[in-house]
């Protein structure tokens, strides 16, 4: 049973979670591919997307929301199968942060992924078998150009708003520079415009051990033979630098399961983790979305300020104060790059003391701001 | 602050100014602004629980610091600067002022006045450090860092090269026209560099 603030919806024991949405449905689409910046070209792409709320007939309300690296196109409400509930279900939903009853949500699955969009884990049209390491690099540019596709065969010409954390956060960003007249606001959440040595090196940890795991084959796995335990280690250090020192005390302390058990309670916790993670994520995936991170720079060399010049949509920055993975000073850094370009920003820096993660957990103070902006944002002339 | 500053800010400002509101608090001053003066404005605040409030409010505002927070806005970005009741509470406020005429054309400051009668009584008569309804809290609780007398702010501005275009003062009963120094409890002024 999750209590209150006890961590994100993702891999936890759900007992009990009700969600005001219900059961929702995810659906998949085969699309028209893209031209990836690496060159290669995609016939056809397929997409995995939810869809919550309705379009208004001026068609204006529509909301892109951009997962992060384990997130998926299920957002918010339950699993049809699973009964989980959606990465988002405490901010996404009638009432809440993004109001269903006001807005049309879309969130759909990163190109690279493993929950239904083409990524690694699909086949290659071309030979008929799973791509594994054979799959061309791609980058959050490439993501954003896929979801563009997606809004294309929606009817969507214009975004109301595109928000995300972390990697959903660089999505957001290049939607606002990338395609400045789809978009009137841009919410990116604990995020930045390019990744610095540390956020770097704990991915490289990551993928070392996926990489190093005897059963990855040089990315040839069978779904018998995984490298389960690398992705999993991958998960685990992951997930560390998602906490923060006060969560983790806080939720685990000095505590064992039992006074008997050697092992301490975080972990048990982190193998829990790492153990349901595998089960629902490609460990090929894994690399390309890591290497996307880290590829990823907004400017890509040029001067900010050139970059940004080309901004119209308003911005809502929000990071949190006990984020040492992404720090505050990256959204700051961000901010005043917005500013000098006369870009109308609001910054926010949230108390909130559950690291990285605290944009996916129950949080009200986050949950109203954004419930606030975005109701406000809507109703300016 | 007495709302006889407000009013007087409200009627110097004119239509659709560009106007940074520096320790912006919850916004209710810039949000009368916005809807009285179709100003385009931007807040700044420390107190996330206050910038929160802004938001609510559907105003621009930026949580941070005002000493080391205002080299993020360009040359001249504003018509005018507002530091309403900050003032006192900044470490260098003749560095704030050179700052805040560097993004801004005009600036208007106002501030409590140290030597009105009842401060002067207090101070004079019962020998402890005064409290009256424009320095509400005792010493070891107060955000001010530095206490002036209108007196005082005039040497500051000749001082850093400021000029006094508009002044207006108040004590509990309106506006104050003789004396200030001596009756006023609060003063605000329009600044303009020469």
């Amino acid at each position: 049973m999750i209590k209150r603030n006890q961590g994100d919806l993702q891999d936890q024991k759900v007992t009990g979670y009700q969600s005001v949405l219900g059961v929702t449905q995810t659906q998949t689409v085969r699309l028209p591919g893209i031209r990836t910046q690496s060159g290669h070209e995609f016939a056809h792409v397929d997409i995995a997307y939810q869809t919550l709320g309705k379009l208004s007939p001026a068609r204006d309300n529509a909301i892109l929301v951009c997962h992060a690296l384990s997130g998926n196109a299920h957002l918010a409400g339950l699993h049809p199968e699973t009964g989980r509930p959606g990465w988002w279900d405490y901010h996404v939903g009638p009432g809440k942060a993004i109001d269903t009853d006001k807005f049309f949500v879309i969130c759909s699955n990163v190109l690279g992924g493993c929950n239904g969009t083409t990524g690694p884990a699909s086949p290659n049209p071309s030979t008929g078998k799973t791509y594994g390491m054979s799959f061309p690099s791609v980058t959050i540019r490439d993501m954003v150009a896929v979801q563009a596709r997606l809004l294309e065969h929606l009817g969507i010409e214009k975004l109301f708003a595109v928000t995300g954390g972390s990697m959903g956060g660089m999505q957001a960003l290049v939607w606002a520079v990338e395609r400045p007249d789809q978009v009137r606001v841009c919410v990116p959440i604990a995020t930045c415009t390019s990744h610095t040595a540390m956020q770097i090196a704990f991915n490289e940890i990551g993928r070392c051990a996926i990489l190093t795991d005897p059963n990855w084959n040089t990315g040839n796995y069978t779904d018998t033979c995984r490298p389960e335990h690398g992705l999993a280690v991958a998960r685990m250090v992951g997930h560390v630098t998602y906490l923060s020192e006060f969560s983790m005390t806080h939720k685990f302390g000095r505590n064992r399961q039992s006074a008997t058990e050697e092992m301490f309670s975080v972990e048990s916790y982190l193998h829990h983790q790492g153990q349901s993670f595998v089960k629902r994520f490609d460990p090929n995936s894994y690399l390309y979305i890591t290497k996307a991170l880290d590829d990823f720079d907004l400017f890509a060399g040029q001067p900010a300020a050139e970059v940004l010049s080309k901004v119209h949509a308003r911005f809502l920055v929000v990071s949190f104060e006990s984020d040492w993975l992404y720090p505050p000073a990256q959204s700051r850094e961000l901010v005043r790059q917005l500013k000098r370009t006369s870009v109308p920003v609001t910054y926010i820096n949230l108390e909130t003391e559950y690291g990285h993660d605290s944009f996916l957990i129950n949080n009200p103070p986050f949950s109203n701001l954004v419930r606030h902006y975005l109701d406000n944002e809507y109703h300016r002339e | 602050m007495h709302p006889g500053i407000y009013d007087t800010v409200l009627d110097w400002i004119p239509q659709g100014a560009r106007v940074l509101d520096l320790g912006t608090g919850d916004g209710a001053f810039l949000q009368r602004l916005v809807h009285a003066k179709k100003v385009s404005g931007e807040g700044v605040e420390q107190d996330a629980g206050l910038v929160a409030r802004c938001v609510e409010r559907g105003l621009v505002v930026h949580q941070g610091d005002i000493a080391n927070g205002l080299d993020q806005y360009g040359q001249q970005a504003f018509d005018y600067v507002l530091l309403l009741g900050t003032f006192q509470e900044l470490v260098s406020p003749a560095d704030i002022v050179r700052e805040a005429f560097r993004v801004g054309q005009q600036v208007i400051i106002a501030y409590s006045n140290f030597a009105y009668i009842g401060v002067r009584l207090q101070m004079l008569l019962k020998g402890r450090t005064p409290l009256t309804l424009s320095l509400p809290l005792p010493w070891y609780r107060t955000h001010n860092l530095h206490f002036l007398s209108i007196l005082d702010f005039r040497d500051f501005c000749r001082d850093i090269g400021v000029n006094e275009i508009k002044c207006a003062t108040f004590n509990a009963r309106g506006p104050v026209r003789y004396l200030p120094n001596l009756r006023a409890e609060e003063s605000v002024c329009l600044l303009q560099s020469p």
